[in-house]
């Protein structure tokens, strides 16, 4: 009976091609509109990194000065000063944690025919490989000797490895950058996290960097600090070491916790933590510390912006004018059919039978409005890029489970719309006179 | 095969109370050819509508094939216009954008045949109705006595009991209206119990019986009889 | 025409007449806080930087090597850079307004830890600052070449004096007492003092989100930091000749730094408000795409009806009504439904504007949006019924004779 109906349907749409295909259109239009938007929410609201949000934590402690609004109001700052991410990174309870900033160094190619560029730079620890699992293309992270030791190494993103090596294998080689010489001890694959979770703070939608070298190297030589940076209280003193042992917050620390006892000790470790510090006359904010997994920081961050919901929230109320209007159109097409539909109640036709009958034609209608959503989508989609340019060309693509949510939603909603005017044709009598007017 | 006791239908708007039909009854044999006449707003149409269960009476009791079809769900009128009544109305009503042999196809989908049954059964009466050759032709693409053939197949191919016409030559010039006439009479003969409505007294004589409503009662059965008899003779 | 038959017809047969209502309703309310939306980004979008953006461009020069001496390339680059032809002036500075970047402090006209401070962006410039960025200076003067001092990061005191913008002055010494801001002394890092030199009517940071955008303060430095920013204003016109040959003058005049970020103040506009330009953008597209939709809604629904009723009219055209009455009649059919739709749509208009104005802290809208975008849907949906209409005022009266 199904393709009885659906043959139905399809005779019932070429019957009348203007008016389903404004169905179709209208449809298409709705559908369009909020798959673009949903589609970039989706991209902006994804979890970066499924397979371990929930044991990655990011770590705020309130250093911040007592009765005036910080970075974040009266939330603790979401940075952490440098003194406090020593000591969470050397004597605090993790399964794996690091401190990290964000850094810019200038890379002198051999050779000298190129020109110098500026390379952007992740300063981090050993355990930033496993733990926001990034995959290799050759060699690995480095070992926390590295870190102990100071050592200048680096790992190499895919891009800057094929600018600067060609593409080969490069451990083992060197790069120079900013007149020191770094040995290269790995290079990871195509790596893209969106949100860039791990540092929301210099741009949630920012690519990731394209080296990373060790924290305690880029201290030890005072390379430069890109990232943003927050102070409550004037450095007290000159240089280096005055800056470093400041309240002046600049480091994203993570921690990873393996379940709910590593978390609840480590939360105690940070409090008590805190308390001894404010002996020695730090933190005088109360006692505020959080531990949020990657996508309870995601929501505290508003990484989806309010722009990207106030869209969603209208091109929502766009596919409810556009759901109006098919039921409108579908209540017209179908009244249109009223004499054959009493006919075919008079040749045995149960309301049931009209039911299927008619919501299978709306849902073909809804088929072909997906269709056209998806195409609608696409373009959408590449206006939006248009608009928004870069961080948008690199986020947001139309994956299966994108389109097949399209195709889905246009057709529930096309048998959502055909309710009332399949309702309405159930209702039409069988009749022995077909009535014209 | 048919059997109506005392059938009352009332037309109620907020104002006016119409009385369609008054304490009908007629009983129809199986194997009859009923003519039923009378003169416009007799209550004909309503008596068709009802004898072919297309709508619900007020009072009375309705008895068809020894079933009392008197209060039956919405589901279940449907199956028993579906397997045990054929229409063939006026305007032929055919759905237009569906081919002959989708026409005839409508009941037989309702009814749960499959394939081969359906196309067999399709097959048979569209060669009944001489129709055989046209499967593929849409109802604009014919004339109005073919039309009213591809009707008749319809009715047929779920081999009814029981064949329900509505003027079926109204629309009809007379020619066409003759073999139209002569195909019923087949059907009849074949074993069908048929109703027709009409107001054309030419037809009505070539009924077995005639049955004449008048201010929606059964009126003069004798000389409706009577002249059923002539006919016959 | 009268309405009183059309709207008693209408409720013997209200659904198409209803969902056309409500789709307008909606429709309503998308457009108007869509505009009000707009309107917000507009305005914000209008204010002036209070620099000279037509003309001026900005790079940076960063040194790599042990060679690189940068008070030295400072002096000798500025020097270099006023030199050129086509350029009015050039200067050493650490920030850009609207560029996202910047450098922020704290001031108070007190010294001490537990005074009341204002928040200040702050530019640090020489005395060619003010002809640089073209600003207005309003009150008190310039700095002069005495003035200026060296930031290193071995040497972060900060210098005496100081220029603020009106609305900064105004933050510190009350709204009605800005003028007299000149002389006057404000502490910056709790104990130093700097005293105000002049004051400039306006100059904006480089955040254009930020609620003080406008309180700017001007210090007299220069600075030596591994990486310089050389802002330059070029004469009227001179702009993209004199941007390849300043980047190449300097690539060429000091081979131990790179240049990079070669920017114009007119790009760094629209960067700033991509964000607020796109969703204008997309919000106009979405509120005409919303309208044809609607439109073709109208269209659909008035065609069918005209279909439906073909036989009524041409009785009524039998009965002598003439071709305008009819089309008339459509129209006004139309401008009742569209009235309905309207007056519902200011309802649902303000509830989502109060919804919205909640949920994502905009502004409330302009109450005068509400009567314009229900006179554009009036008239979108006298224009999308017109040719159903014309269509029902061409049925013949002969249609009322005919039986099918």
């Amino acid at each position: 009976m199904f393709n009885y109906y659906l043959k139905l349907g399809w005779l019932s749409i070429r019957t009348n091609p203007w008016l389903s295909l404004l169905m179709v259109a209208a449809i298409g239009t709705g559908i369009g509109a909020c798959m673009t938007i949903l589609t970039v929410n989706h991209a902006m609201s994804s979890n970066p990194i499924p397979q371990k949000s929930e044991v990655l934590f990011h770590v705020q402690l309130d250093s911040w000065e007592a009765g005036e609004p910080g970075p974040d109001g009266y939330n603790p700052p979401d940075q952490m000063t440098y003194r406090d991410a020593i000591a969470l990174q050397e004597e605090a309870p993790a399964f794996r944690s690091v401190a990290n900033n964000r850094s810019g160094l200038v890379l002198e190619p051999e050779g000298g025919d190129e020109n110098p560029y500026t390379v952007d730079i992740r300063n981090t620890w050993a355990d930033f490989f496993p733990m926001f699992d990034l995959p290799f293309l050759y060699g690995s992270g480095w070992d926390e000797s590295a870190d102990e030791n100071r050592e200048a190494v680096v790992v190499l993103s895919r891009e800057l490895n094929d600018r600067v090596f060609g593409g080969e294998n490069s451990v083992g080689r060197t790069v120079r950058m900013s007149g020191i010489n770094f040995r290269v001890v790995g290079v990871i694959d195509e790596w893209l996290p969106v949100p860039k979770y791990y540092d929301v703070t210099n741009g949630a939608f920012n690519l990731p960097e394209e080296a990373f070298i060790p924290f305690t190297f880029a201290i030890e030589q005072d390379l430069p600090r890109n990232g943003n940076t927050n102070c409550w209280k004037p450095v007290d003193g000159e240089g280096r070491d005055a800056f470093l042992n400041s309240e002046c917050a600049w480091i994203q620390f993570w921690a990873e916790l393996r379940n709910e006892e590593e978390e609840a000790a480590y939360m105690s470790w940070l409090n008590a933590y805190v308390e001894e510090q404010k002996v020695l006359g730090r933190f005088p904010r109360p006692l505020n510390n959080r531990l949020n997994d990657v996508m309870e920081w995601m929501e505290d961050r508003q990484v989806v912006e309010d722009d990207a919901q106030v869209m969603l929230g209208l091109s929502f109320l766009f596919l409810v004018v556009c759901l109006l209007n098919t039921i409108g159109l579908l209540l017209a097409k179908f009244m249109r059919k009223t004499g054959d539909i009493s006919v075919r109640r008079a040749l045995g036709a149960r309301r049931s039978d009209l039911f299927l009958q008619h919501m299978i034609e709306a849902g073909l209608i809804g088929l072909g409005g997906g269709v056209l959503g998806l195409g609608l989508t696409w373009l959408g989609l590449r206006g939006i890029e248009v608009l928004f340019g870069d961080f948008v060309e690199h986020l947001v693509h139309l994956d299966w489970q994108m389109m097949l949510t399209a195709i889905a939603l246009a057709i529930v909603s096309a048998l959502v719309a055909g309710l009332y005017p399949t309702w309405r044709a159930m209702q039409i009598m069988p009749a022995s006179q077909l009535k014209t007017q | 095969m048919l059997s109506m006791q005392n059938i009352s239908m009332v037309y109620r708007t907020d104002t006016v109370e119409t009385h369609a039909l008054r304490e009908f009854s007629l009983e129809v044999g199986e194997g009859e050819f009923v003519a039923v006449t009378g003169p416009s707003g007799s209550g004909k149409t309503t008596f068709l509508n009802i004898a072919g269960l297309l709508e619900k009476f007020t009072a009375g009791k309705y008895v068809l094939d020894g079933k009392d079809v008197s209060s039956l769900s919405d589901a279940d009128t449907s199956k028993v216009r579906n397997e045990k009544i054929g229409f063939v109305f006026q305007g032929f009503n055919l759905i237009p954008d569906l081919n002959v042999f989708d026409n005839v196809d409508v009941p037989l989908r309702y009814r749960g045949f499959n394939g081969a049954e359906r196309r067999r059964r399709i097959e048979r009466v569209l060669d009944m109705v001489g129709l055989a050759s046209r499967p593929k032709h849409l109802p604009s693409q014919l004339s109005g006595g073919q039309q009213q053939r591809v009707a008749i197949a319809r009715a047929l191919a779920g081999e009814p009991r029981f064949l329900l016409a509505d003027e079926p030559t109204g629309n009809l010039d007379s020619s066409m209206a003759m073999s139209i006439m002569e195909l019923i009479r087949s059907i009849n003969e074949e074993g069908t119990t048929i109703i027709m409505v009409t107001h054309d007294p030419t037809l009505a004589d070539m009924a077995g019986r005639n049955v004449h409503i008048r201010d929606g009662r059964v009126s003069d059965m004798s000389s409706d009889m009577q002249l059923a008899d002539v006919a016959n003779g | 025409m009268q309405f009183g038959p059309i709207w008693r017809a209408l409720m013997r047969n209200k659904t198409g007449a209803v969902l056309i209502a409500l789709q307008m309703a909606v429709t309503m309310a998308i457009m108007v806080n869509a505009i009000s939306i707009i309107q917000t980004r507009a305005e914000s979008m209008s204010r002036p930087s209070g620099v000279n953006e037509v003309d001026t461009f900005y790079l940076s020069s960063i040194g790599f090597n042990d060679n690189f001496n940068e008070q030295v390339a400072v002096m000798e680059d500025l020097a270099a850079l006023r030199a050129m032809p086509g350029v009015v002036n050039a200067v050493q500075t650490n920030s850009v307004p609207l560029s996202g970047g910047g450098w922020s402090m704290s001031l108070a006209t007190e010294a001490g830890s537990d005074v009341d401070t204002t928040g200040t962006a702050i530019y640090f410039v020489d005395e060619h600052g003010i002809e640089t960025y073209d600003l207005k200076l309003v009150a008190g003067e310039n700095f002069a070449a005495t003035d200026m001092t060296w930031r290193t990061p071995e040497d972060s005191t900060w210098p005496g004096t100081a220029l603020i913008t009106i609305e900064l002055a105004k933050a510190l010494f009350g709204d009605d007492n800005w003028q007299e801001a000149v002389g006057q002394t404000i502490y910056i890092e709790e104990t130093q003092p700097m005293t105000v030199k002049g004051i400039v009517e306006r100059m904006q940071a480089a955040w254009n989100g930020w609620d003080g955008v406008e309180r700017t303060t001007l210090v007299p430095q220069n600075t030596a930091y591994g990486g310089s920013r050389y802002i330059i204003r070029a004469e009227p016109g001179q702009r993209d000749t004199l941007m390849p040959q300043v980047e190449e003058m300097l690539a060429a005049s000091n081979r131990d730094r790179l240049i990079r970020g070669l920017n114009t103040m007119e790009e760094t506009r629209e960067r700033s408000y991509q964000g607020d330009s796109s969703m204008i953008k997309l919000l106009l597209f979405t509120i005409g795409l919303l309208l044809l939709v609607t439109a073709l809604g109208i269209v659909g629904l008035a065609s069918f009806s005209v279909s439906r009723r073909t036989k009524q009219i041409g009785t009524r055209r039998a009965l002598g009504a003439s071709k305008a009455d009819i089309a008339r009649y459509f129209l006004s059919e139309n401008l009742l439904i569209s009235g309905v739709g309207v007056v519902l749509g200011a309802g649902l208009t303000i509830g989502l504007n109060i919804w919205m104005v909640d949920a994502f802290d905009l502004d409330s809208m302009n109450a005068l949006l509400i009567p314009m975008a229900m006179a554009v849907l009036l008239v979108v949906g006298q224009l999308a019924v017109l040719g159903p209409a014309r269509r029902a005022a061409s049925v013949p009266p002969a249609v009322a004779t005919r039986t099918i």
